[in-house]
């Protein structure tokens, strides 16, 4: 390997790494919000509408996700603009 | 994952970095770093206006409605404001 693939190997391994993290942290969320929210009396199995629940659940949680990392986003943005301002 | 064709860097591969290499390379960590960080502050964010904006809804479908998402925007924006508010009041304090 050269140096451009050994760099290139790095970068990849890392992105999997970090993405990887990043989904089982959303995934473990998921479950411990879902499980609250959808199966509050645990049966002998999960009935069809608790299933339904956590479907549907899951996609409002990953939705929820999406808002709140563009409006944090966005702030820091804001914050950082605000603050060269300040500082000029 | 292909971790059959999947190399491991070992020390000796990293020795065969060039000088621009290894600057791009703390550049994508630096950037990596912070893109970390976000993401996590992002997941705590998201637990925390979950429970104040979508936990006491009943659910009806897979989409979040009106109310939730504009609740949920709010929820970071004035958790931001509340963060600034406390560093702010530390900061005066600390000057008495």
């Amino acid at each position: 390997m050269d140096s451009e693939a050994v760099k290139k190997a790095i970068i990849r391994q890392a992105l999997q790494a970090t993405n990887t993290a990043n989904a089982r942290t959303l995934i473990e969320n998921i479950n411990e919000k879902c499980f609250e929210r959808c199966v509050p009396k645990p049966g002998s199995s999960l009935s069809s509408s608790e299933q339904t629940c956590l479907t549907q659940c899951m996609e409002k949680y990953m939705a929820a996700w999406n808002i709140v990392n563009a409006t944090y986003i966005q702030r820091i943005q804001q914050e950082i603009g605000n603050q060269s301002i300040t500082n000029a | 994952m292909s971790s059959s064709t999947e190399h491991t860097i070992e020390q000796a591969d990293l020795e065969k970095l060039n000088d621009k290499d290894k600057a791009e390379l703390r550049q994508f960590f630096s950037n990596e770093e912070q893109r970390s960080r976000i993401q996590s502050q992002t997941h705590e964010l998201t637990a925390i206006c979950w429970k104040k904006c979508v936990a006491g809804n009943t659910i009806r479908s897979g989409a979040l409605d009106k109310g939730e998402q504009t609740c949920l925007a709010s929820c970071v924006d004035r958790f931001m404001d509340v963060n600034l508010a406390t560093l702010k009041h530390l900061a005066s304090m600390r000057q008495q």
